[in-house]
């Protein structure tokens, strides 16, 4: 280890130097993204290319009785149309809690003999033009015979209810639990009811779901937008060739949010490529990925919290049912997330927690920003913010009793073992709002309102984490990363460079960055569970560390000075010495050295995070490596008579460890509150039995610019967290917070607390009215 | 991915009478596209022929006979930018103002919007509010329709299979007229959930409310025009706010509205209240601005 | 299907391709003449990632066919810098201001403000949300984007015209 190194690790928050992490350079993709000159999955042409289709079934459950694909094929132009039988092996097995007792459940690559969601994939079309393609799609005549459907998670759970799949309705059911609930429960002087709903919700990416895929030299390639190249192993089983025929590059996406997490294009481009054997593209309509894509769990939360008189936690008991549809997806693991986060960043010594994962008919639920954990922030700041009232505390002392510390132990067992500083971002967040604003109309009243929350980053400990890269030093200078990492516009990919550049002084222009390829880059895991900077930061960062000890070993001996007094900066590697001699070597010299010497300007590394065990039965054991904490302000504006709600100022602070990127951090805020705002106030992905009210972009309302404020940000740096010279995650823990804030402005206005999103005008309405009837307890929840 | 069609271009009116009447119901007329060519994307309709009627061109908004001429072809955002419209229509700048977005003003046309008879949509509700005169040409000549005679139904209007819109009149605002225009809407720049037009007109002492009118969208199959007798409770009165209330609960008594993927029939209702109520009380305030300015 | 030949003026180019007369706008210069900064976003007029400026205001080529733009003047963002510069002020801004996240909505964002700003020497941060309302964003919250139209007007003010 070189001192420097020691030197980073070890300083205390705020007194490390760093040279480029800390800064904002717009680099990269950057450039290419405001010269619209990037590529997405879309942007890809080869000759001879066709334009795939997905025929989608119409029903939420039926049995199939008859495909008549024959006036498709007789269509000109169109080359292929292809179904069940068609697919050399039609199962995808997700098993996504990593084999802790969910059900196992195949989901077909094209439906069979019987179909479980409206948007299921029935058949696939390739055609020359894609005009062609989708009036073939009309032409497919798919004939069924309905079958009971069920739609409502509750209702699923009922004994007689009929199956979505044979082996039971409930995919997984999960239990965390610690000290004896119900006797702490019963001692308490006060017990807080609360029950909370959430919505399906769609990811909205600005790019549909897209690629190209063709086969050459006996492999197939597909150059898609997802967050995990990964599938390419589960292509090869659909295809029921060898892993390694299979190559996946991931495009720069135009969002992915989790929603191109699990799969999408890739299975129908792989079997079109495959059977035509020429290149084919395929890209889905809106209205298709808002219909078929997988969407956000709405959730059902009971809450039951005891507290003593002076509002210290006593005990939780808490249900959660989420809607995973059709499919199992990654619901088993959202699903944990909801259970091991439902008590929030609050000690309680006794706790049961259930949590369970229910098919329906409806669309299939899975990875989505803030993945379960986001959900149960609405349960628990609402029922801090009922006790706070309860008792005649403020919102702000009920949480000082209560919240956790570094060292305190969580409902799964284990202890935090980072900086705790929730309260630094409350005051932050708090004082940010300013002045309260006056009411702008008669009919109108302004509230305020906060919530804290705390979201997991990196993926759940027992999956034994892992990301590899690798780091070539040109013999010009310049600086290569490999990276299996996709890059989401988060700025996955630069901030890998700004890493890199850090220890090993390359200037970030210098530096080159490849990603996304299952054949030329080492494995790093897919972009999700906010675990990449986490990963593959620390993987660039302890890899860059091992190629610097050995290129100073040449460089020492160079300048004949110990390798730990040398400083590496501005494409240099100099002595520290300040005699004024300040001799120093160019990093293309230096590769150059080291390549006459046979020394290695390569390194491949792989950085393994912490592992361990859950055991699912005792619901105690390793769940998340760390957490980021964060809280949200927010001012809104209430018009009693029209429900319309107006958000008027919106602040929103975290504690991120260190900073990378500061302009990046505050993206990753700014965007995840764009989306908490929309998931409190308006969207909604509405079913009815199965069947979505709509499927049209006009209708899935995500905020415009004139529905958001401004987001003031505030960072915290503890110095402390598990990524990159100590900085945590903060892709996905920005969004949790903002319904439980809104909600509790909207109250503060109103008088009632909102317990069902999204809130919109017309619940607003509703809950003036029961008021107005006196429905309404003291503390603001309904009777 | 709109289906094969021909795609014929009409460079005058009589030239699009024409090419309509030759392609009869398997011909559309494609205006400013915003409504149309959505539907020809997601396949809702597959027309053989589209007649392209831009290359006629909008004559520039103009005054005759007391009467704001628009051409068909005037799109949503020469309503904002015309000065004429300004001063003699003001309600047409304030409603298109909420229409859509940019792109959408920017191609969308006033008889377009006619034509197309959303419920929910301004230039409609607008039109209908200021009692409006429809033109028509067809190969049997020109007739001329009022507002609310032209606005049948939920997109359907009463143009014969061969006729065209050419043109709107609408009478020019009167002294001491006020206007409002209001709507609510789930997310900014959407079509209303429900909307208001009002007109109010004073007496030349700014003192009595001499005549209103009000239409209110977004409630029915059509835009509906509040009846003398709902209004009866404002009109001859000073525009006091239980007077203008109880236009407001009187509306909402009547209407039916039905329930939609972003409102419930009863919150229509409610809207219908509260928007009439204001539209009321901002047309009326104008109204008394503007007669008293005029006095000066 | 029938094509026609159509000649599209595109960023000061004239381009001759033959094309049904159901090719949208869209799919001409995104597929046809392979411009990638115009984008598929939803074909209903709605997201804004297809807007290009034509004869200078902003319209959703989603919502146009190649056929009805002949002799129009289209303009792209790659259409923007002057023939000497890399790139236009607007891009600069966008760049500095951490205005793009995943970048599918920035061309269509900058060609709105353009125009905007073309119109408004001085808008307020209102002004520009109203005008953007129709380009949606789903990565940033529109805080950045906001300030780097504003940035971008003040420095046209500044020093005269640019483009
Ligand atoms: C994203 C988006 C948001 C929108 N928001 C709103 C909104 O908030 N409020 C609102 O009111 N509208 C809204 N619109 C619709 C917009 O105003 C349309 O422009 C308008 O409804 C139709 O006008 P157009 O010129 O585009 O007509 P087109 O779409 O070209 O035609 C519409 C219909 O009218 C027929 N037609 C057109 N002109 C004539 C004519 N002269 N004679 C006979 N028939 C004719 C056509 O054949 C077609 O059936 C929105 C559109 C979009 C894409
Ligand atoms: S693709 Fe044209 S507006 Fe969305
Ligand atoms: S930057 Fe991703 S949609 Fe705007």
């Amino acid at each position: 280890m070189v001192a420097m190194t020691e030197a980073i690790e070890s300083a205390p928050a705020g007194t490390t130097e760093f040279t480029v992490v800390g800064n904002s350079p717009a680099h990269h993709d950057f450039q290419d993204k405001v010269q619209g000159t990037l590529r997405y999955g879309a942007d890809w042409k080869l000759p001879g290319m066709l334009y795939g289709k997905v025929v989608r079934s119409l029903q939420p459950c039926a049995r199939i009785t008859a495909i008549d694909t024959s006036a498709a094929r007789e269509l000109p132009g169109v080359v292929a149309v292809l179904t069940a039988s068609d697919v050399p092996f039609n199962k995808v097995v997700d098993n996504a809690s990593g084999g802790l007792g969910e059900l196992t459940v195949a989901q077909p690559v094209l439906a069979e003999d019987r179909v479980r969601y409206t948007g299921e994939p029935v058949a696939l079309i390739a055609a020359t033009e894609p005009e062609i393609a989708a009036a073939a799609v009309d032409l497919v005549d798919v004939s069924y015979a309905d079958l009971p459907g069920i739609f409502d998670p509750e209702e699923a759970l009922e004994p007689e209810a009929p199956l979505v799949h044979e082996a039971g309705n409930v995919l997984v059911n999960w239990r965390i639990g610690r000290g004896d609930a119900a006797a702490a429960m019963a001692a308490a002087d006060v017990v807080i009811t609360g029950e909370y709903r959430s919505q399906h919700v769609e990811h909205a990416y600005l790019e549909p779901e897209s690629g190209v895929g063709w086969s050459d030299n006996g492999v197939l390639t597909l150059r898609v937008s997802t967050q995990v190249i990964e599938h390419a192993s589960q292509i090869a089983r659909i295809l029921d060739v060898s892993e390694n025929k299979v190559r996946i590059i991931a495009s720069y996406m135009g969002g992915g949010f989790g929603g191109k997490e699990d799969m999408t294009v890739e299975p129908y481009l792989a079997l079109l490529a495959w059977h035509t054997q020429r290149p084919v593209r395929m890209v889905w309509d809106r209205q298709e990925s808002i219909l078929a894509s997988t969407k956000r769990h709405p959730f059902v939360m009971r809450y039951r919290t005891g507290a003593k008189a002076d509002g210290t936690l006593l005990a939780q008991e808490i249900d959660i049912i989420g809607d995973a549809g059709a499919y199992p997806c990654l619901s088993a693991r959202v699903l944990f997330a909801g259970a091991a986060l439902a008590a929030g960043p609050y000690r309680v010594p006794n706790i049961t927690t259930r949590s369970r994962a229910v098919f329906t008919n409806n669309v299939p639920a899975s990875a989505f920003r803030g993945f379960g954990a986001m959900q149960v922030v609405f349960g628990y700041e609402s029922q801090m913010d009922k006790l706070a009232e309860r008792l005649g505390l403020t919102p702000t002392e009920i949480r000082d009793r209560n919240q956790v510390s570094k060292g305190d132990t969580i409902p799964t067992g284990e202890s935090l073992h980072t900086a705790v500083e929730l309260t630094a971002t409350r005051d932050l967040a708090l004082a940010r709002l300013g002045p309260r604003s006056t009411a702008t109309g008669p009919g109108c009243r302004v509230g305020r309102g906060f919530a804290s929350g705390m979201q997991p980053y990196g993926r759940t400990i027992w999956f034994r984490d892992h990301a590899s890269v690798w780091l070539t030093l040109q013999t010009d200078g310049s600086l290569l990363i490999r990276s299996g990492v996709t890059d989401l516009g988060a700025g996955q990919a630069a901030s890998l460079c700004q890493i890199a550049s850090e220890v090993l002084g390359a200037p970030l222009e210098e530096i080159s960055v490849y990603i996304g390829d299952t054949a030329l880059n080492p494995p790093a895991g897919g972009t999700f569970a906010t675990r990449q900077l986490y990963m593959s930061g620390n993987a660039v960062l302890s890899g860059a560390r091992e190629l610097r000890d050995s290129l100073a070993a040449v460089a020492a001996e160079e300048l004949g000075v110990p390798p730990d007094t040398l400083v590496w900066r501005d494409g240099m590697v100099r002595t520290a010495d300040s005699s004024g001699q300040n001799r120093g070597i160019r990093l293309a010299e230096l590769a150059q050295m080291c390549q006459r010497r046979g020394v290695s300007t390569s390194n491949l590394h792989t950085w393994r995070a912490r592992g361990g065990e859950f055991d699912p039965e005792a619901g105690q054991g390793d769940s998340f490596p760390d957490y980021t904490y964060g809280t949200h302000a927010a001012e809104v504006e209430v018009d009693t008579e029209t429900g319309v709600v107006r958000v008027l100022k919106y602040a929103a602070s975290h504690d991120v460890g260190q900073q990378i990127n500061p302009v990046r951090v505050q993206g990753q805020i700014q965007g995840g509150v764009m989306q908490g705002l929309g998931y409190a106030l308006m969207e909604d992905h509405a079913l009815i039995d199965g069947q979505p009210v709509s499927t049209l972009f006009a209708n899935y309302l995500i905020p415009t610019t004139m529905d958001m404020p401004d987001i003031e940000v505030d960072v915290v740096e503890s110095g402390e967290g598990c990524g990159p010279l100590n900085a945590r995650g903060i892709g996905e823990p920005p969004v949790g917070p903002c319904a439980a804030a809104i909600a509790s402005a909207i109250k503060d206005a109103i008088g009632v607390r909102p317990n069902r999103l999204p809130i919109t005008p017309e619940r607003v309405l509703e809950l003036i009215d029961e008021q107005a009837a006196g429905r309404v307890a003291k503390d603001g929840d309904h009777e | 991915m709109t289906g094969a069609f021909e795609y014929q271009l009409a460079d005058s009116w009589e030239e699009a009478v024409e090419l309509h009447r030759i392609w009869g119901e398997d011909g559309k007329i494609l205006a400013g596209g915003q409504s149309l060519v959505p539907m020809l994307n997601l396949r809702l309709v597959q027309p053989a022929g589209l007649i392209d009627i831009n290359p006629i061109g909008a004559v520039e908004p103009r005054v005759a006979d007391d009467r704001l001429v628009l051409s068909a072809l005037t799109r949503h955002q020469d309503l904002l930018r015309s000065p004429l419209v300004r001063e003699h229509c003001p309600i047409l700048a304030e409603g298109a103002a909420q229409i859509g977005n940019v792109r959408v003003r920017a191609r969308g046309t006033v008889g377009g919007s006619m034509c197309h008879a959303d419920p929910s949509g301004e230039i409609p509700c607008m039109v209908l509010a200021l009692d409006g005169q429809l033109i028509a040409h067809s190969p049997r000549g020109q007739r001329v329709i009022d507002a609310e005679r032209f606005l049948r139904s939920y997109l359907t209007t009463d143009l014969a299979e061969d006729e065209l819109l050419t043109e709107i009149r609408l009478p020019i605002r009167k002294h001491g007229q006020g206007w409002a225009f209001l709507e609510t809407v789930r997310r900014y720049s959407d079509f209303a959930t429900v909307e208001v037009a009002a007109t109010a007109t004073l007496s030349s002492d700014a003192h009595t409310v001499t005549a209103l009118r009000v239409v209110v969208g977004g409630v029915a199959d059509r835009p509906l025009i509040l009846s003398d007798e709902l209004l009866s409770a404002a009109v001859g009165g000073t525009g006091r706010d239980d007077e203008l209330r109880a236009v407001g609960a009187a509306a909402a008594a009547t209407v039916s509205p039905e329930s939609d993927v972003h409102a419930s029939a009863d919150y229509r209702r409610r809207l219908t209240e509260v928007l009439t109520y204001r539209a009321l009380g901002k047309a009326i305030e104008r109204g008394r601005a503007e007669s008293k300015g005029a006095g000066v | 299907m029938t094509k026609t030949q159509v000649q599209l003026r595109v960023n000061g180019r004239t381009h001759e391709l033959w094309v049904g007369t159901n090719r949208l706008l869209l799919d001409a210069l995104h597929d046809d003449l392979g411009m990638a900064d115009v984008r598929y976003g939803c074909g209903e007029g709605v997201c804004g990632t297809c807007t290009i400026l034509l004869d200078g205001e902003p319209v959703s080529a989603c919502l146009l066919f190649a056929v009805q733009v002949e002799g129009r003047e289209i303009t792209t963002l790659t259409g923007l810098p002057a023939a000497d510069a890399e790139s236009h002020p607007i891009q600069d801004c966008f760049l500095q201001a951490g205005a793009a996240q995943c970048g599918f909505c920035t061309p269509g964002m900058m060609l709105t403000a353009l125009a905007l700003v073309e119109r408004t020497e001085r808008p307020t941060r209102e002004d520009i949300r109203y005008e953007l309302v129709g380009n949606l964003c789903r990565c940033t919250g529109y805080t950045k984007i906001v300030d780097a139209v504003e940035e971008y007007a003040c420095r046209r003010r500044g020093n005269g015209s640019h483009d």
